[in-house]
């Protein structure tokens, strides 16, 4: 097992990432930018390490700063948490370069997964549907070629990330070339990569995932699914499970399908498979994520696993230690991002002094934040200031919990999308469960809010 | 999507296109820069020089790169000698610097700091004069004066392990 883990991230993930290195006796070591000098996780951790400058390509996504700091700081692995280089294989093989582990799958699975174009024809081959789409595309023309052939509307994505950036979805050969641009600029800053493909837009879609765990040795376990169909322009903003959307054996059919290709693909640590879901209950896998994700608390409640403690494990060559069958799954979660934006006004992100945070509590009831009063919220970076996931017996149980959780939440001195929390829990589409993944953006959030308003 | 004849046949006259083309450049421009790793991507492809770093490095690399290993492979050599377990930066005596004086020095990026040879406390110095290098990976980064004057105490060892932004010492103005 190692000894000390430098923890590559910030915000609440970085505090997550520290309090399982604690729980299994290991030091932590928080790489930091200039603007987060005062942050939570600095305070708590063993040691910090200034990294760089707030500017996240000079400090987060600077390669050789993350891995000078590992070094000289004597860690043996390095935890990239998700986003910044949490998926990139140079980054991967530089870190095993220079004698240290990368927490997360080895830098040549990171980077026969990489492409998800690539990912895509070679989980295809291994028994997953998947949306039309086109390989990455060489220039304008190109893309424009391979729109026809798909037909629109279409999604451009980018080849190297996720979380939304850099994704839109076009309606027109005109519309795709006014957003290629915007996409390439976006795609480059965020991940450093501007390379796009094509997918085929489904109009009324669900978003579903599958958590997976593979150790070294090839003994791999799923740990059901997710739904994250509440997305407001491709970003998730509420994440449940299990997904109101699948029957029990749909359910099963679909976690069976992704955790055998992904083992016979040769996929090793924590993952996630995400899959679209039609009105029908066809699913189409779309792309899998290499790395922790945001929403892996809500799976995290219905399990009782530590998926954070479950990488490092894998990462140190451990075996997982159990079978599909240990792997039980209770109650209903779900996960509220709670994030710095004004939801009156196009969710512009917003900075600022927190005057005052006090987390809900009581029975389910978890809050994974950076927060404190007098924290001051830099605005240099994503907008998450923390995750709220309610557990229940059932969703209705949920439900209710989440209710009074997000009425307890006080978060003061910057503007959050809280309204929009409860906007939703008091819609019916919500109690439903007949969310969609374009639902917010074709009806806009503004008519949730003012439904609940006017209730 | 082409049938795999075809595209095996793309991907030879690709290859063979970078490897004379793309290749002897960025070994010409790896040899001449401060860079530890160079890549370009092109038509799907990604060609990536790196220097040797460290015994763990890879030899596949390495081999197209060697041309441009002496140099800086010593330097990562003298950071291994000096590397100095107990002089590690910790969160206890991080600096505190909400404002940072313009007669200060600090250091450019995290890594181990070596001060030139002959700069030593007292020594008169220019603006833009190279006072030391914080060494990053076996990649030298510069450290400069930022104003006239005489150099004050150094407040690092050679070889000492510092953090990006950590002051290493003052420069007293001249002016």
């Amino acid at each position: 097992m190692f000894s000390k883990i430098l923890i590559a991230n910030r915000g609440e993930i970085a505090l997550r990432i520290l309090r399982a290195c604690r729980r299994m006796g290991i030091t932590s070591v928080v790489a930091y930018s200039e603007a987060d000098r005062e942050s939570r996780a600095v305070q708590l951790a063993d040691e910090a390490v200034c990294v760089g400058p707030a500017e996240s390509r000079r400090s987060y996504l600077s390669a050789p700063a993350i891995l000078s700091a590992a070094l000289v700081s004597g860690c043996d692995a390095i935890h990239p948490g998700y986003g910044f280089l949490s998926e990139d294989d140079t980054f991967a093989e530089m870190t095993r370069a220079h004698g240290l582990a990368f927490i997360g799958p080895p830098p040549e699975v990171l980077e026969r997964f990489a492409s998800k174009a690539g990912t895509r024809t070679l989980l295809a081959k291994h028994g997953l549907p998947t949306i039309p789409g086109s390989g990455m595309l060489r220039d304008d023309a190109h893309a424009l070629a391979e729109a026809d052939r798909i037909g629109y509307p279409a999604l451009i994505k980018p080849s190297a990330g996720g979380g939304g950036k850099g994704m839109r979805m076009v309606r027109s050969p005109r519309e795709l070339q006014q957003a290629m641009t915007i996409c390439r600029s976006e795609a480059l800053s965020a991940f450093g990569d501007d390379s796009l493909y094509l997918e085929k837009w489904l109009e009324e879609n669900r978003h579903v995932e599958v958590q997976v765990i593979v150790d070294r040795f090839g003994h791999g376990v799923h740990v059901g699914e997710r739904d994250c169909s509440v997305q407001r322009r491709h970003q998730k903003i509420v994440e449940e499970a299990p997904s109101p959307a699948l029957d029990d054996g749909r359910r099963e059919a679909l976690a069976e399908a992704a955790i055998s290709a992904v083992v016979t693909a040769g996929y090793e640590n924590v993952g996630t498979l995400e899959f679209l879901l039609d009105r029908d209950g066809n699913y189409y896998f779309i792309e899998i994520n290499n790395r922790i994700q945001v929403e892996h608390p809500v799976t995290e409640m219905l399990s009782g696993l530590d998926f954070v403690v479950e990488q490092i494990r894998i990462a140190a060559g451990e075996p997982l230690g159990y079978s599909q069958p240990d792997v039980l799954l209770r109650g209903h979660a779900i996960e509220f991002r709670i994030n710095a934006e004004d939801t009156e006004h196009d969710f512009r992100p917003q900075a600022g002094t927190i005057t005052g945070y006090l987390p809900p509590g009581g029975p389910g009831v978890r809050m994974d934040s950076h927060l404190y009063a007098g924290y001051e919220v830099p605005p240099y970076y994503d907008s998450l200031l923390g995750k709220l996931i309610v557990w229940g017996p059932d969703r209705a149980a949920a439900i209710a919990r989440s209710r009074q959780a997000l009425d307890e939440l006080i978060v003061e001195g910057v503007v959050t999308n809280l309204p929009l929390h409860r906007a939703l829990l008091a819609h019916s589409t919500f109690l439903d469960g007949e969310f969609t993944t374009n639902l917010l953006d074709r009806v806009g959030s503004g008519a949730f809010l003012a439904a609940a308003r006017a209730a | 999507m082409t049938d795999s004849h075809d595209s095996d046949d793309n991907d030879r006259r690709t290859i063979a296109r970078l490897a004379d083309d793309v290749v002897p450049t960025l070994i010409e421009r790896l040899v001449h820069s401060e860079l530890g790793e160079l890549e370009v991507r092109e038509d799907g492809w990604r060609i990536r020089l790196r220097r040797p770093v460290g015994p763990a490095d890879d030899g596949a690399s390495v081999s197209l790169a060697d041309a441009a290993a002496t140099r800086v492979s010593r330097a990562s050599d003298a950071a291994d000698r000096s590397r100095p377990t107990e002089q590690r930066p910790r969160a206890a005596d991080r600096p505190a610097r909400p404002e940072r004086p313009r007669d200060l020095l600090t250091a450019v990026a995290v890594g181990y700091f070596t001060p030139r040879d002959g700069v030593t406390a007292g020594a008169a110095i220019r603006r833009g004069d190279v006072i030391g290098f914080v060494d990053v990976l076996g990649v030298r980064q510069e450290v400069v004066s930022p104003l006239d004057g005489v150099l004050r105490e150094l407040d690092v060892e050679p070889g000492q392990a510092v953090e990006y932004g950590q002051p290493l010492g003052r420069v007293e103005s001249s002016a």
